[in-house]
C-alpha cells in the first residue's frame, strides 16, 4: 500500500508535466516530422522536409553563427569570471563583493537590455561621450551587430558563471596553493596545476549555465543584433510567427534541444562522479541564476 | 511596485535559507588570509564597473528632460509620467503580478506534494519523477515557449493570461520541486520515525511533522516561483495573447515600437529597489551563493 | 655548534590591528629538531609561515643558512612544509604528489620515478604509490606530506601541527617514526605543535609561545624542571603554584611564608628580596602523600595537612586532589609502584599529609595580566 501513496503524491505534478510539458515536447516532435500545412498549422502526412530543410543554406550559416558565438560568449565569459569568482573566494568581505556581482542581476533582464541600447544606440551614451569628447562628429553603430551581441550575452550571463565559479573555489583548500609554491611552483604554475584541475567540476558548471542560455538565445539578439547576428532562436520565431512553417520551427527547436541537453548529459555522464556535482547543482545555485534571465 | 515585490520576495527566501545554512555551520572563516592576488582583485572591480554601467546610464537618463538621450538637463519629468500617465503600464504590472502570485501558488502546491511523494516514499516510478521534474530547466526557454504555443495553437486553447498563467507553472515546477526536496532531503529521518512511534498516524505525520519541517523550504519555494515569474520575458512572449500582457512584455514593446523616456524612469525605479532590498541582506548572500 | 641554520631576530607580524609575533628572536641550528610549542593563536604557525616564506614579517630579520630571506617567495627557499591539514593535492596519485615538486623542475621521468619510489619507500608506502589521497588513511596522508615535502632535499623542514589530525595511538606511532625520519635524513625540524607530550618526547630543543612572544628556549628538561614563567610551568604538565612571601634568602635557601599554609622551605634562585613575594611550584609528582604524617628528619622537606577532594585511579597512576586546610586545591601523581611497598591505600575523604622536598621547588616569574 505505502508503494502507491508514493505515487499519489506525485500525481498531480506528473500530469502537469506530462500534459504541458511532455505533450507540447512531443508534439514538436511530431511536427517536425510532418508536411507544412499552407496557412501554418501542418499537414497529417510524414515527411522529412523540415529536416532536410534545414540544410538550406541560410539555415546552416545561422546553426554555425549561433554555435560560433555561443562558443565566443561562454569562452569569454568564463575567462572573466574565473579570476572574479577568485577574487571574492578570496576576500575578507564575500558578501559585499557577491552583493555587487548579484545587483545587477537581479535587476530585469529586458531593463538591462534595454540599458545596453541607451548605451550602444546612435544617439546613446557612448555616442554622447564620443561627440562631448569631439572625437567624432557622426555617430558611430555600435548596436546590431555580431560584436554587440556577443558583448550584451556576456554581460548578461557573467554572473551565471561568476557565481558556481565562486561557489567551487570558496569550497577548494587555499593551502594547497601555498603548498605548492613550497614545493617550487611559481604563481602561475600553482594555479594552473593545482587551482584548475581542482575546480573543474565549478568550471564544467559555469560553463553548462551560460552556454546552453547563450545557445538558445532570443531576446538579446532579436533587439541588440541586426541581420548579421540572427540565431537559431530568432528564426524559430520567425518560422513560427512570420514564415507559419511550424515543421521547420520544430525541427530547428529540435535540434536546440538535442544539442544542449545532449552536451549537458555528455558532461554530466563522462564522469560519474561529476554528474552530481553537476546535477544536484544545488537550488540554492540555480535559483539566483535563473531568476535574473528570465 | 514590481521592482520592490520581487526583491523582497527574494530576501525572506534566502532568510530561511540562510538559516538553515547557518545550523549546518557555513564554510569556516577565513580572517587571516588576505587576498594577494592582486590581478584578480583588479578583474573583479573592472568586470563591476561593467556591471553597473547600464544600470548608471539608465538612472542618468531618467532624470534627463527632453525626449532626446542627449543631455539636456535636469528634471523629474518622466517620474511623473510613469506615476500619472501610464493606465497600461498599470495593467501590465497588475497582470505581471496576477501571473505571479497564482503561477506560484499552483506550482508550489503540486511540485511540494511531489517533493514529499519523492522524498519519503519510494515507488517505481520515483526516479522517473525527479528526472522529468529536472529536464525543463535545462531546456533552451525558446524551446520550451514554441512547444507550449503549438500545443496551445493544436488543442485550441485562447491565449491570454490563462496560457501565461500555464506556462509559468510548468517553468516553475522544477524549481518549487527541487528546493522542497533538499528542503525534506535535510531532515533527519528518524523524526519520522519517532513521531510513528509516538502514535501519528500519515495524515498526522504529513501535516504535523512533514510540511512544518519543510515550511521554510516550501516558502523560499514559492517565492522563488514569484521572481522567476515575474522576470520571464521569453516564454509569455511565445505564449501571451490579447490581455496577456505581463510587464516584461510592456518593456519590450515599449522597446521595439518607439521608446519614451518613461521607461527610463521605470528602469531607474526597479533598479532602487533591487539595490535597497538586497543591500540589507548582503550578509546573508554569500552563505546563499556558497552552497 | 654546528652554527645558525634559521636566524630570526626581533621579527614582529601584525594581523591587521592585531599583533601575532612580538619581537620574536629564535637561533635554530644545523640538524636540530625544534619545537615551537604554545596554545592555539600563540603566533607558532605565523613564525613557521615567516619561515616558510608565506607570510612577511613587518620588522625584524629571517636568516636562512646565513642568508637573508626577507622578500623571497616560498618557492625560492630552501625549506619545505608539512602542513597541518597535509595539503595533499586531491586530484593528483600518490605517486603524482610526491614527484610533483621534480615535474615542476622538469627532471627527466627516469629520475623521477627512481627518486619518488625511493622517497615513498622513506615512508614505506611504495605499495600505495597508485592510489588517491582520498584512498588513504589519515596516518599514510600524513607520510605522503612527508616524501612530498622532503623530496626536493631541502636543509629544513617546517611541520605544522602534522599530528592534530591522527588519533591519539597513531599519534604515538607516528611521533616515533617522525623522529626515525629525522634521524635518517639529518636535516633541520621545525616542529609546531600545542602538545607538550609530543615537544617534550622528541625535540632535541623547545621554545613555548604565548601570545606572541616567546616566554622560555631550553632543552625539554630544561623547560619541564626549570619552568621560566609560571604560563611554562602551568602549560607543560601540571603544577601546583604556591604565592610565597619570602622570610629570608641565603643563597639559593629560601625561607618564606604561604598564607594559611604557614612557613615553607625553596632552594632555587631568585631576583627577589626579603618581604616580596614570588611563585613557587611543585609538580604533582614530585609530592608525597601519606596518611600518617612523614618524618622529615628535620630537613628542608615542606608537609601540608589536607583532605583528598577527588582520586582519580588511572591504570599507571592515581591522581589525588587534595583540598588544603586554607581551601586550596593540590594535586599529586601517585604511581602504583608504591602499591607493592604495603603502604595503605588512600580514599576519598581521607585525611593526608603531603610531603616534597624544598629542592624540587622552582620559582617562577609571575605571569603579566
Amino acid at each position: 500500500m505505502k508503494k502507491q501513496v508514493g505515487l499519489y503524491y506525485s500525481l498531480p505534478q506528473i500530469m502537469w508535466l506530462l500534459v504541458f510539458f511532455a505533450a507540447p515536447l512531443g508534439i514538436i516532435i511530431a511536427y517536425s516530422f510532418l508536411k507544412k500545412g499552407l496557412y501554418g498549422g501542418v499537414e497529417p502526412q510524414f515527411s522529412l522536409e523540415a529536416y532536410t530543410a534545414m540544410a538550406n543554406p541560410n539555415i546552416l550559416i545561422v546553426t554555425w553563427r549561433t554555435l560560433k558565438m555561443s562558443v565566443i560568449a561562454t569562452i569569454l565569459t568564463l575567462l572573466i569570471a574565473l579570476p572574479c569568482g577568485y577574487s571574492i573566494a578570496r576576500s575578507q568581505n564575500q558578501a559585499m563583493r557577491l552583493f555587487l556581482v548579484i545587483v545587477p542581476f537581479w535587476t530585469n533582464f529586458l531593463v538591462r537590455i534595454y540599458a545596453w541600447i541607451a548605451i550602444l544606440g546612435n544617439e546613446g551614451f557612448l555616442n554622447d561621450i564620443i561627440r562631448a569628447l569631439h572625437l567624432r562628429s557622426e555617430s558611430v553603430q555600435f548596436l546590431y551587430n555580431q560584436t554587440a551581441v556577443i558583448l550584451v550575452l556576456v554581460y548578461m550571463y557573467l554572473p551565471y558563471a561568476i557565481l558556481p565559479l565562486f561557489s567551487t573555489i570558496d569550497k577548494f583548500d587555499f593551502t594547497l596553493l601555498d603548498a605548492a609554491r613550497d614545493l617550487g611552483a611559481s604563481r602561475f604554475q600553482s594555479y594552473v596545476r593545482i587551482l584548475l584541475p581542482n575546480i573543474k567540476s565549478g568550471l564544467v558548471t559555469a560553463g553548462l549555465f551560460t552556454f546552453v542560455p547563450i545557445f538558445g538565445a532570443y531576446a538579446v539578439p532579436l533587439l541588440i543584433g541586426g541581420k548579421d547576428s540572427y540565431m537559431l532562436g530568432n528564426i524559430i520565431a520567425d518560422q513560427l510567427t512570420k514564415t507559419r512553417n511550424w515543421p521547420l520551427a520544430s525541427s530547428i527547436s529540435m535540434t536546440v534541444t538535442i544539442l544542449t541537453t545532449g552536451l549537458v548529459f555528455l558532461i554530466a555522464m563522462r564522469k560519474p562522479r561529476e554528474q552530481k556535482q553537476v546535477f544536484d547543482a544545488d537550488p540554492g545555485l540555480i535559483t539566483p541564476v535563473a531568476s535574473g534571465g528570465r | 511596485m514590481h521592482a520592490l515585490k520581487k526583491p523582497k520576495a527574494i530576501r525572506i527566501a534566502i532568510l530561511w535559507r540562510t538559516r538553515r545554512m547557518l545550523r549546518k555551520g557555513g564554510a569556516a572563516a577565513r580572517k587571516f588570509m588576505p587576498a594577494r592576488s592582486s590581478l584578480s582583485n583588479v578583474i573583479y572591480w573592472v568586470v563591476i564597473g561593467f556591471l553597473f554601467l547600464p544600470l548608471f546610464v539608465l538612472v542618468l537618463y531618467s532624470f534627463n528632460s527632453g525626449r532626446q538621450a542627449t543631455w539636456q538637463g535636469f528634471s523629474f519629468e518622466w517620474y511623473q509620467k510613469l506615476v500619472m500617465a501610464s493606465p497600461e503600464l498599470w495593467r501590465a504590472f497588475l497582470n505581471s503580478v496576477i501571473i505571479a502570485f497564482g503561477s506560484a501558488m499552483m506550482s508550489t502546491i503540486i511540485g511540494t506534494l511531489a517533493a514529499v511523494g519523492t522524498a519519503r516514499y519510494s515507488f517505481k516510478l520515483k526516479s522517473f519523477v525527479s528526472t522529468m521534474s529536472f529536464v525543463p530547466m535545462i531546456l533552451p526557454e525558446i524551446v520550451v515557449g514554441v512547444s507550449l504555443l503549438i500545443f496551445f495553437a493544436g488543442v485550441g486553447l485562447k491565449l491570454g493570461l490563462a496560457t501565461v498563467w500555464i506556462a509559468h507553472t510548468t517553468f516553475n515546477l522544477p524549481f518549487v520541486y527541487l528546493l522542497v526536496s533538499a528542503r525534506l532531503e535535510e531532515s533527519d529521518p528518524s523524526i519520522v520515525e519517532a513521531a510513528r512511534d509516538l502514535g501519528a498516524n500519515e495524515m498526522q505525520i504529513l501535516f504535523r511533522i512533514i510540511l512544518p519541517m519543510a515550511l521554510p523550504g516550501i516558502l523560499s519555494a514559492f517565492l522563488t516561483a514569484v521572481t522567476l515569474s515575474l522576470e520571464d520575458f521569453v516564454i509569455t512572449f511565445f505564449v501571451t495573447g490579447p490581455g496577456g500582457t505581463t510587464l516584461p512584455l510592456y518593456i519590450y514593446s515599449m522597446i521595439r515600437f518607439g521608446v519614451s523616456p518613461v521607461i527610463n524612469a521605470l528602469s531607474a525605479v526597479m533598479v532602487a529597489g533591487t539595490v535597497l532590498l538586497i543591500y540589507p541582506m548582503r550578509n546573508f548572500l554569500k552563505v546563499f551563493a556558497a552552497r | 655548534m654546528k652554527g645558525a641554520d634559521v636566524d630570526i631576530v626581533g621579527v614582529s607580524k601584525f594581523f591587521g590591528s592585531f599583533q601575532a609575533l612580538k619581537n620574536v628572536s629564535l637561533s635554530i641550528s644545523k640538524g636540530e629538531f625544534f619545537s615551537l610549542l604554545g596554545p592555539s593563536g600563540c603566533g607558532k604557525t605565523t613564525v613557521l609561515r615567516l619561515i616558510g616564506g608565506f607570510e612577511e614579517p613587518d620588522s625584524g630579520t629571517i636568516a636562512i643558512e646565513g642568508k637573508n630571506v626577507i622578500g623571497l617567495p616560498p618557492d625560492k627557499r630552501h625549506c619545505n612544509t608539512v602542513f597541518q591539514s597535509y595539503a595533499l593535492f586531491p586530484h593528483l596519485s600518490v605517486f603524482e604528489n610526491v614527484a610533483f615538486p621534480l615535474r615542476i623542475r622538469k627532471i627527466p621521468q627516469q629520475l623521477v620515478r627512481e627518486k619518488v619510489m625511493r622517497y615513498l619507500s622513506l615512508v614505506q608506502l611504495e605499495m600505495h604509490a597508485a592510489k588517491k589521497p582520498s584512498q588513504l588513511s589519515g596516518g599514510q596522508r600524513q607520510r605522503v606530506a612527508i616524501a612530498r615535502a622532503l623530496i626536493n632535499e631541502p636543509s629544513i623542514l617546517l611541520l605544522d601541527e602534522p599530528l592534530s589530525a591522527l588519533d591519539a595511538k597513531l599519534r604515538q606511532h607516528m611521533l616515533m617514526e617522525l623522529d626515525a625520519i629525522h634521524d635518517k635524513v639529518g636535516i633541520t625540524f621545525i616542529y609546531v605543535t600545542h602538545d607538550q607530550q609530543e615537544a617534550l618526547s622528541v625535540s632535541d630543543r623547545i621554545a613555548v609561545m604565548n601570545m606572541g612572544e616567546v616566554l622560555q628556549i631550553g632543552t625539554p628538561r630544561q623547560i619541564y624542571e626549570n619552568p621560566a614563567t609560571e604560563f611554562v610551568a602551568r602549560f607543560i604538565g601540571e603544577t601546583n603554584v604556591f604565592s610565597l612571601k619570602i622570610l629570608s634568602i641565603d643563597g639559593t635557601k629560601i625561607y618564606g611564608e604561604v598564607d594559611g599554609l604557614g612557613p615553607m622551605f625553596v632552594d632555587d634562585e631568585t631576583d627577589a628580596k626579603p618581604g616580596e613575594t614570588v611563585l613557587a611550584t611543585i609538580r604533582p609528582e614530585k609530592i608525597r602523600i601519606s596518611a600518617d604524617l612523614p618524618n622529615t628528619n628535620g630537613g628542608r622537606i615542606n608537609v601540608l595537612h589536607g583532605i583528598v577532594a577527588e582520586p582519580i585511579y588511572s591504570g599507571f597512576q592515581t591522581k589525588y586532589v587534595v583540598q588544603l586546610d586554607t581551601g586550596m586545591m593540590v594535586t599529586v601523581y601517585r604511581q602504583h609502584a608504591n602499591w607493592s611497598e604495603g603502604i595503605p591505600d588512600i580514599e576519598w575523604k581521607d585525611e593526608v599529609y603531603l610531603s616534597f622536598s624544598a629542592s624540587d621547588m622552582v620559582i617562577v616569574e609571575m605571569h603579566e595580566q
